[in-house]
């Protein structure tokens, strides 16, 4: 860059510039900041939740793979994954004494909560264990709740059948919350062997695989290829899986949109630059500037704004980000009824393609569509000057 | 038509206005104006406020189109250069003083010179040089790193006249450079400006209504009525 295009860019970021030059600069800056940062928040706000929320479903719900044994196949045994867990599963209706509500009964075993599903959710039990001879399950506090009972107390666990309704009751040993209701309330847990004797054949019986959602496409293919019949939770869950990629894609698209607009606004800052700055262009020009160099060096001054106030953004946002558990937390514990359907307890993720994404977009549109208004620095003539004087 | 040695010639310009921006009659400013400048030379042109004269300087500096004529300057004839052409001949051969100083504020007095230098080509050590050596020339070796408003008008316009000078230009078109001045500042920048002319061997072009210090020039020419005399 020639030293006159490095001097003028310096001076309109404001450095050895006066205060009011100064202050111009940072205001752009703060306000190109604000705006990146409140896009940056909401993004990983979004994609934090939407995860969350595949997290609790695939680890709770299904597993990340299902596995269906043929007599006499064994689990497999591969490095990429992290348990594999037999588990069953009814449908059934859980009486109360004054309610009722159809649940899915997961029967499993004693090692099916280890430590990746105990992050998932909180488990309350009283301290002294349950010395009743009653089957034991595990309902969330949302449905606890919904059926007006707690610890310890009573419910009864029908499966009606073809031929016939039983009936089993069974006793509350523990209560859980995952923090999102719309799982929690149709979920309980029960010890695996009690849902097979008391069900039968009326059991669905599968392994559930967990392993990483970076790996889950290709060890389902790896799994398939060694003769296993397996299917994804997505599979499984298909209305949600898509529900949650539409609305994370939805979300990006607009979060593009918005730094588009941001773009656009840039530009409308470097044409009030210009604007303000007309008689020191028209001087320029006539002291025998080049008006390409006058152009480059507003350019460049305008996109090292931008591209600071980017990293600043992205920064702020992130930290504000990594504020934000607490703050849901606390939301969450007030059990604010608009916000029964919102998973709030989730754990903070920085989608760093998405965020790029809209950096990436932000920086190009802004960098075109500055340089596009900037064709006006041209059209200052030098004579300007002295009219405006 | 440029045949002679002149540094600068007007041959039959013309200049006219639109009356209103709808057009209407035009308004003729300047008729069929030859003016001739040899190097090194200085002519006044004076005249009544409105008379034409600054429109004359500007078309004479390539800042303004004629309607008719041409304007030739060192062998190249303004009207048919594009704006890049233009800035190039107005940065490295062509200085200029308004009534306003017309400095950058954002800058100091040295910086509003290093620049000129470097649009005229000089890296930024050249141009740091030229312009420490012009502003001392001028008086202001003190004064270097103030900006504009912590300057008096006078200061101002010795560090104009030192950015028109630092690419030593072949001509120095200069409108009202004291119009704004009270007398003390007029008449030193006016005694400046002369000096740095001579020992410059620079050719100046100068509106002025002040006579006194038009005759400070080698001719004076008057406008009226859209044409120019030789008054002395």
């Amino acid at each position: 860059m020639n030293p006159l295009s490095t001097l003028l860019t310096l001076r309109k970021l404001g450095i050895g510039a006066n205060r009011a030059s100064k202050r111009r600069a940072l205001f752009n800056l703060a306000l190109i900041t604000l705006v990146v940062s409140a896009l940056v928040l909401a993004q990983i706000f979004v994609v934090s939740m939407s995860r969350g929320i595949a997290d609790k479903w695939a680890l709770l719900a299904d597993g990340h793979l299902q596995l269906y044994l043929d007599s006499g196949q064994e689990p497999p045994l591969y490095d990429s994954i992290y348990a594999v867990d037999r588990v069953g599963e009814v449908n059934a209706l859980l009486y109360s004494p004054d309610k009722n509500q159809m649940v899915r009964v997961k029967g499993v075993e004693p090692s099916y909560f280890n430590r990746e599903r105990l992050d998932q959710l909180t488990i309350t039990r009283k301290e002294e264990p349950v010395t009743s001879t009653l089957a034991k399950i595990m309902v969330s506090t949302t449905l606890a709740e919904k059926l007006g009972v707690g610890l310890e107390d009573r419910l009864a666990l029908m499966l009606v059948s073809h031929n016939a309704i039983r009936a089993q009751l069974c006793i509350i040993d523990a209560l859980y919350d995952t923090g999102y209701h719309e799982l929690d309330e149709q979920l309980v847990f029960c010890d695996l062997a009690f849902l097979e004797r008391l069900f039968g054949d009326g059991v669905t019986s599968y392994h559930e695989v967990l392993t990483s959602a970076r790996t889950l496409d290709g060890l389902k293919g790896e799994l398939e290829r060694a003769g296993y019949v397996v299917t994804t939770w997505r599979e499984q869950n298909q209305a949600l899986a898509t529900n949650l990629d539409t609305s994370r894609q939805a979300v990006l698209a607009v979060m593009v949109a918005v730094a588009i607009l941001c773009g656009y606004f840039i530009s409308e800052l470097s044409a009030q630059m210009v604007e303000d700055d007309k008689t020191r262009i028209a001087t320029l020009h006539l002291i025998g500037a080049q008006p390409a160099t006058v152009r480059r060096a507003y350019w460049l001054a305008v996109m090292a704004i931008t591209a600071v106030s980017l990293a600043l953004g992205i920064s702020v946002g992130v930290l504000l980000a990594r504020l934000l558990p607490p703050l849901l937390a606390a939301i969450a514990a007030r059990s604010y009824s608009a916000l029964t359907f919102y998973l709030l307890d989730f754990p903070i993720r920085v989608p760093v393609l998405d965020l790029a994404i809209i950096a990436l977009v932000l920086f190009c549109v802004s960098a075109l569509s500055v340089h596009l208004s900037l064709r006006r620095v041209a059209a200052i003539e030098a004579l300007s000057c002295v009219r405006f004087d | 038509m440029k045949k002679s040695t002149d540094l600068l010639q007007l041959h039959r310009v013309s200049k006219s206005f639109p009356a209103t921006l709808r057009g209407g009659e035009p308004i003729h400013i300047l008729e069929s104006i030859d003016l001739a400048i040899a190097p090194s030379r200085a002519i006044a042109i004076t005249g009544n406020s409105g008379s034409g004269k600054s429109t004359l300087l500007q078309i004479a500096a390539g800042l303004m189109s004629c309607n008719g004529g041409e304007v030739w300057f060192e062998d190249q004839l303004l009207g048919e250069l594009d704006s890049d052409a233009l800035s190039s001949l107005r940065s490295r051969r062509m200085g200029f003083i308004f009534q306003a100083s017309l400095l950058l504020e954002d800058f100091t007095a040295i910086e509003n010179v290093e620049i000129a230098a470097m649009i005229g080509g000089s890296t930024k050590a050249e141009a740091r040089s030229k312009g420490r050596d012009i502003l001392d020339l001028v008086g202001l070796s003190s004064r270097l790193s103030h900006r504009p408003d912590q300057l008096s008008g006078g200061e101002k316009q010795r560090v104009a006249i030192a950015r028109a000078l630092v690419n030593e230009p072949a001509i120095l078109f200069a409108d009202e450079p004291t119009g704004s001045l009270d007398e003390g500042n007029a008449a030193m920048v006016e005694e400046l400006l002369f000096s740095l002319v001579k020992k410059k061997g620079v050719a100046l072009l100068l509106v002025t209504h002040n006579l006194a210090f038009a005759r400070r020039c080698d001719e004076i020419q008057r406008i009226s009525d859209r044409t120019l005399e030789v008054i002395e």
